[in-house]
């Protein structure tokens, strides 16, 4: 702890050009005095560390991690960050509009520091190449890009002019509408809204996986500390000390009450202001802890005598799920091949680069809460039942978000935000520290999964039978829905008539394990895709011809029974992978042919994903209006989490309506103005908000139409004040302003659900789980260093049938990120509660970590999907793990059935497959 | 706790000397700033030193390169007559974190933090680099290798700074080079890390050779059999096997999640016979 008796100093520099001055605490980081002191809130913090790179800023013009530089050191030099480079730096200016051509920016949280960096670089160098970009930006983290796109922005900078499209409707790849504020360091995230004075929260959490503890006198350690305004804990929970996404499973308090269940559970959380908490000595805080074994594995959760995590879920099993048809072990027994085997999978973290941040405070009686989130009517939901207080009185407003990619979805400082503000009726502020965040939001599940698949001799397959064991965690979040989408999608695209899957979630004293892009099919389909490519060697077939006899075609019986007549383009993605399979098979065999030790490989692998929720409704609701000036209103409350709903849902609106997209004036899901549009999850935001964005414009041209009695396909055009609508040489005219408008200012409005069609599934999971499914099959090719175990990929190549492509660029964005976390997923992740809590520790791809990447998109129309779109979010990273074990299998003869395959996992493997070989 | 940006060393030495409790200095604060977030980091004094005059600089002397302690290590690579003469050095200290941090941090931090797995200090080792320090009572000079005594302790008295390293200038035909691994591209700490530096004669072979290996025990290790085994050679493959072999033989190296004993072992053996060849090829052996 540093001593609390700070000495002052005052210091000047330069900053974007115009002379600052600041006094100083002793110690204090550059990162802070900027964002605190000089309100630069465009320099991100996402580590404090130096690990993540989003502080960077230039001092004398050269890149440095404003959270590792001592303010001091600042004194009399010069300090430049985003905005002001924006403003004054010819190269800041060119990188803005390359970053918004190539979508380089996504949810934006890492541009700031990408484009300074950038910034750097192309000062020295206006012509670098992608090796210089990557070397440059190697301290920069993106989660969410993939970063290919970054390196292709810098490249370009100043060399090319925007793309740019007069209608903006679905198949341009437009920019993103909301793009600017990306790249000039405007965007507001979590972190960057509260007012400096606001009162700061910070929890105290559970240093250990299982402990019962107590507290001693709060009310007086609160009085007799300086700065501490209050402290609150369980019995400051005014409704139910309870939450959760999935209402039945509810079963996380807001503060634990007598037993923590993992470490980093939040037990109280003080309040105070912003100095005090800064410099908050946790071990004078009045708590006594009693450690209590913990069950860290499933196994261990479920041997006989575990302690139960909850009473009422025997045995620590939280739910499961089961889809069954045919004779699967009768036809297993009788196959001329099967193939089997046990797979296991690490907790991954998300690793956004935005740590939990938010703000609150009381107006008129009413809570409002300003925070990043996936699901703001989620979080309305979940505040109502846990303040006990009148939905009307609750008002969440979402702020940008800096990556979720699910663990956004489940609450994590709404609830303190709230009572906090209720209970000292001032504003309040909260920042998760990277490792808050880490050891408190939740994971992917760790799986444990055995399967067993059988062929016929020319190659088809007879059955299959999967059983996995899923780690919950303590707390139940999205557990449930893991459990029921694997067994639904454990089969991968394929047609099986036998088949038996069964997926547990199981408690133990581990982080909550929630949703994370795919919610379990991406650990399902290692397994799988994993044992196909064995099953195809032992038959001695191609491993790629061998799917595609396989494959589900239109009007084939999914695993659940479900037959779609149309859309189904699996076959297509295979086939468009067939010629870089041929070319780059040949091309690692002649490699091959020369080189010992570092071999090469190629690997491929499918997947499936069904949008939207498994057999439950999951409506959106869009609305829309024109106002008397013309001016049109989409309110759009599908929250934007870089993915780019903002830009899609706005051009499928635009192209139904028939007006430029650039016309609309967007409004946010602030939920006291904009109905609920679901949360962004589960793939679901193009096609299910897509669809009532459609409707909601189709609603309005009728309306307008109906207005001067013309026919369905006359032109319409929204100008000031009015709107022409020509019926071939008939033309109309509307007087706005002879229109009345309602309370919302429209003249005219609209307001449209809509709900995917799906049938429930019985008890064997037979059924319509989902209204469409995507489609995906992944291609790469590695090069393994044996002496050394790294796999080192070389290349992708993805193909995505998205049904209808309604902005490319932003599927190309999609389809690279999500390939940059399967292969984090595949080579490196393995989050360890106490032992990787932070960036440095827990390793996430950087820019040098991800090769180039080639899309192919397929456009197989969906029958539901606004224009034939489907979802496509999750699937992007289902097929990359499986394809780069396979590609490691090829290039080695290894197969890693425990991932991570890091470094010394696979050089261990190595030493024993050649001491096997040597002996046998 | 003080905070104090004196401009002479000797100001440095004698504010370092006269505290009562802790004291850290601070040079670009890459390691120190990451410390100080610790709940258990405690300190009365901090002495930045970057405002002392003259610590920023490489200068070129007669007997080779003297680099103050506030380099930052960006600036070695712009230094060409330093690449020129060690560029296994330049390429290690190019290795510490990222471009971000590269800005910020200096190899007599990353040599003074004392973590085994320090990138430069292993290369420094090789190169024979002397460190010139800084105290109340006048300066000394103490090899490179002498100053790390185990994970995160060095022998500095109170009140000692290190002012400056000091770079030999390489005899002919002699090349350095460092090779390190971390699992994945870039910005880790090394798993394993490895120096070589050989001196040839004309006809190629090899008549000096220093080889040093990081993060396999508390502190860096210099390795005198892997020496002796390439010392009269031309590197043919045996000698690069007991070159290997002799590497391996030296760690003792951790278990840990980046890596177990068996792989760091074995990878010191992969990368000191790569790191060799590269050494070789820069002393102008072929
Ligand atoms: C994100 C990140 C990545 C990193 N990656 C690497 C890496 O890949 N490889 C690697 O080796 N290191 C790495 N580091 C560690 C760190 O950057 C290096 O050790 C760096 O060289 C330290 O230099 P500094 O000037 O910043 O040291 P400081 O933090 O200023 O000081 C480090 C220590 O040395 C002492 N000290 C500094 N100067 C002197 C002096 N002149 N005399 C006496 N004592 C002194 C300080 O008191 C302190 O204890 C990384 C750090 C971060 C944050
Ligand atoms: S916040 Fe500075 S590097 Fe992450
Ligand atoms: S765009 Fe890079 S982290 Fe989101």
């Amino acid at each position: 702890m540093m001593d609390k008796q700070m000495a002052y100093d005052i210091i000047s520099f330069q900053l974007n050009g115009q002379l600052v001055q600041t006094e100083l605490n002793a110690g204090e980081r550059l990162s802070a005095a900027l964002r605190d002191k000089m309100h630069s809130r465009d320099v991100k913090i996402g580590c404090d560390a130096g690990d993540c790179g989003a502080c960077t800023v230039l001092i004398d013009g050269a890149p440095v991690c404003a959270c590792l530089t001592p303010a001091h050191q600042a004194n009399g030099r010069e300090v430049e960050t985003l905005s002001g480079l924006f403003l004054e730096n010819q190269h800041a200016k060119n990188l803005a509009d390359s970053f918004q051509n190539y979508g380089a920016a996504q949810c934006g949280i890492c541009t700031p520091g990408m484009m300074v960096s950038a910034v750097a670089l192309l000062n020295n160098n206006p012509t670098p190449n992608s090796d210089d970009v990557a070397n440059a930006l190697g301290g920069v983290l993106c989660r969410c890009t993939g970063y290919r796109a970054i390196i292709d922005a810098v490249i370009a900078a100043g060399t090319e002019t925007s793309p740019y499209d007069a209608k903006g409707h679905t198949g341009a790849g437009i920019r993103r509408l909301d793009g600017l504020q990306k790249v000039n360091g405007t965007e507001q995230f979590g972190d960057d809204i509260a007012p400096s004075d606001a009162l700061v929260i910070r929890v105290i959490r559970s240093p250990f996986h299982r402990a019962c503890f107590h507290f001693g006198d709060l009310d007086a350690w609160a009085k007799g500390t300086p700065g501490i305004e209050t402290v609150l804990t369980c019995v400051d929970v005014k409704g139910e000390n309870c939450f959760g996404v999935i209402p039945p499973f509810a079963d996380q308090p807001v503060f634990a009450e007598r037993e923590a269940r993992f470490r980093g559970e939040a037990v109280a959380a003080i309040v105070g202001l912003a100095s005090s908490i800064e410099n908050f000595d946790e071990s004078g805080f009045p708590v006594v802890w009693e450690e209590r074994p913990p069950s860290m594995t499933v196994f261990e959760a479920m041997e006989r005598d575990a302690p139960l995590l909850h009473e009422h879920r025997v045995g620590n099993i939280m739910c499961g799920g089961f889809v069954s048809r045919g004779m699967p072990d009768a036809t297993l027994n009788n196959s001329d091949a099967t193939v089997e085997g046990h797979f296991s999978t690490s907790f991954v973290e998300h690793a956004y680069i935005e740590p939990e941040a938010g703000f609150a405070l009381v107006k008129d009686g009413r809570v409002e809460v300003y925070a990043c989130t996936q699901a703001p009517v989620m979080d309305l939901d979940e505040l109502e039942k846990i303040l006990g207080m009148q939905r009307a009185d609750i008002r969440i407003v979402p702020t940008g978000i800096g990556g979720g990619f699910g663990s956004k979805l489940d609450i994590s400082i709404q609830p303190y935000l709230a009572i906090a503000a209720l209970k000292t009726g001032k504003p309040v502020r909260i920042t998760y520290s990277r490792t808050e965040s880490m050891q408190s939001t939740t994971k992917r599940h760790p799986a444990e999964m055995s399967v067993k698949i059988g062929a016929s001799k020319n190659g088809k397959l007879t059955g299959m039978v999967f059983d996995g064991l899923f780690n919950t965690g303590a707390y139940a979040s999205w557990g449930p829905t893991v459990s029921n989408r694997v067994p639904v999608h454990a089969s991968g695209p394929y047609v099986l008539e036998n088949y038996r899957a069964e997926a547990k979630g199981i408690h133990t004293n581990g982080p909550p394990s929630g949703a994370f892009r795919g919610f379990g099919v991406p650990q399902a389909a290692i397994a799988q895709e994993s044992l196909f490519d064995e099953l195809a060697d032992k038959l001695d077939m191609d491993r790629l011809e061998f799917r595609l006899l396989n494959v589900l075609e239109n009007n084939d019986e999914t695993v659940c029974g479900q037959v779609f007549a149309q859309g189904v383009g699996i076959r297509a993605c295979f086939e468009g992978l067939r010629p870089a399979w041929q070319t780059e098979r040949k091309a690692a065999e002649v490699y091959n042919s020369k080189s010992k030790i570092l071999r090469r490989g190629v690997g491929i692998a499918g997947g499936w994903y069904g949008c939207g929720n498994t057999s439950l409704p999951n409506p959106s609701t869009i609305k829309s209006g024109i106002r008397q000036d013309g001016t049109i209103v989409l309110h759009q409350g599908a929250m934007d989490i870089g993915q780019g709903a903002n830009t899609a849902i706005a051009q499928i609106f635009a192209t139904t309506l028939d007006v430029p997209v650039h016309q609309l004036e967007l409004v946010g899901p602030d939920t006291d103005i904009t109905p609920d549009a679901g949360k962004t999850s589960a793939s679901r935001q193009t096609f299910v908000s897509g669809n009532a964005a459609r409707l909601s414009a189709q609603a309005l041209r009728k309306d307008i139409i109906k207005l001067v009695n013309a026919p369905q396909n006359a032109q319409i055009e929204i100008g000031q004040g009015e709107i022409t609508i020509s019926d071939g040489d008939i033309v109309h005219r509307i007087d706005l302003a002879l229109l009345t408008p309602d309370a919302d200012g429209f003249v005219l409005r609209a307001q449209e659900t809509y709900d995917p069609p799906t049938k429930p599934l019985d008890e064997n999971g037979q059924g319509e789980p989902y209204a469409q499914f995507g489609y995906a099959a992944h291609l790469v090719v590695v090069e393994v260093d044996t002496a050394m175990g790294t796999t080192r990929p070389i290349k992708f190549v993805a193909a995505h049938d998205v049904g209808h492509a309604v902005n490319p660029m932003l599927v190309k964005g999609q389809i690279h990120g999500g390939i940059a976390q399967g292969l984090g997923m595949a080579l490196m992740e393995e989050y360890i509660p106490g032992q990787t809590e932070n960036l440095h520790d827990y390793l996430i791809p950087t820019i040098g970590d991800i090769p180039p990447i080639e899309t192919i998109i397929v456009e197989e129309p969906d029958a539901h999907g606004p224009f034939g779109a489907k979802g496509l979010g999750e699937h992007v990273l289902i097929p990359t793990a499986p394809a780069l074990l396979n590609a490691i299998k090829d290039a080695t003869g290894i197969r890693i059935t425990n991932v991570p395959a890091t470094p010394s996992r696979l050089r261990a493997a190595i030493r024993m497959h050649y001491k096997e070989q040597a002996s046998g | 706790m003080r905070y104090e940006r004196p401009d002479t060393m000797q100001a440095a030495t004698a504010l370092l000397a006269g505290a009562e409790a802790k004291s850290f200095v601070l040079a670009g604060g890459t390691d120190l700033l990451v410390r100080m977030q610790n709940d258990d980091f405690e300190a009365d004094l901090i002495v930045d030193i970057k405002a002392i005059s003259g610590m920023a600089k490489v200068t070129e002397t007669d007997d080779g390169f003297v680099i103050g302690a506030g380099v930052p290590s960006v600036a070695l690579f712009e230094d060409t007559a330093l690449v020129a003469a060690w560029p296994g050095v330049v390429e290690a200290a190019n290795l510490i974190g990222s471009t971000q941090i590269q800005g910020r941090c200096t190899i007599v931090g990353n040599l003074c933090n004392a973590s085994p797995a320090a990138d430069s200090v292993p290369a420094l080792v090789a190169a024979g680099a002397v460190a010139q320090v800084a105290g109340p009572s006048g300066t000394r000079d103490v090899a490179v290798i002498d100053i790390p005594t185990g994970p995160g302790k060095t022998s500095l008295a109170k009140g000692e700074i290190i002012q400056a390293i000091l770079l030999p200038k390489p005899n002919a035909r002699t090349g350095d080079a460092y090779l390190r691994f971390i699992p994945r591209t870039e910005m880790d700490i090394a798993v394993v890390g490895v120096a070589v530096n050989l001196t040839l004669n004309e006809d190629g072979t090899v008549i000096a050779a220093r080889v040093a290996l990081g993060a396999v025990g508390p502190k860096v290790i210099l390795v005198d059999t892997a020496a002796k085994a390439v010392i009269g050679s031309k590197l043919e493959d045996v000698v690069l096997q007991a070159l290997s072999e002799s590497c391996s033989a030296a760690c003792t190296p951790i278990n840990d999640k980046r890596g177990t004993v068996a792989f760091r072992t074995q990878v010191a053996g992969v990368l000191a016979r790569r790191a060799a060849q590269t050494a070789y090829t820069r002393a102008g052996g072929k």
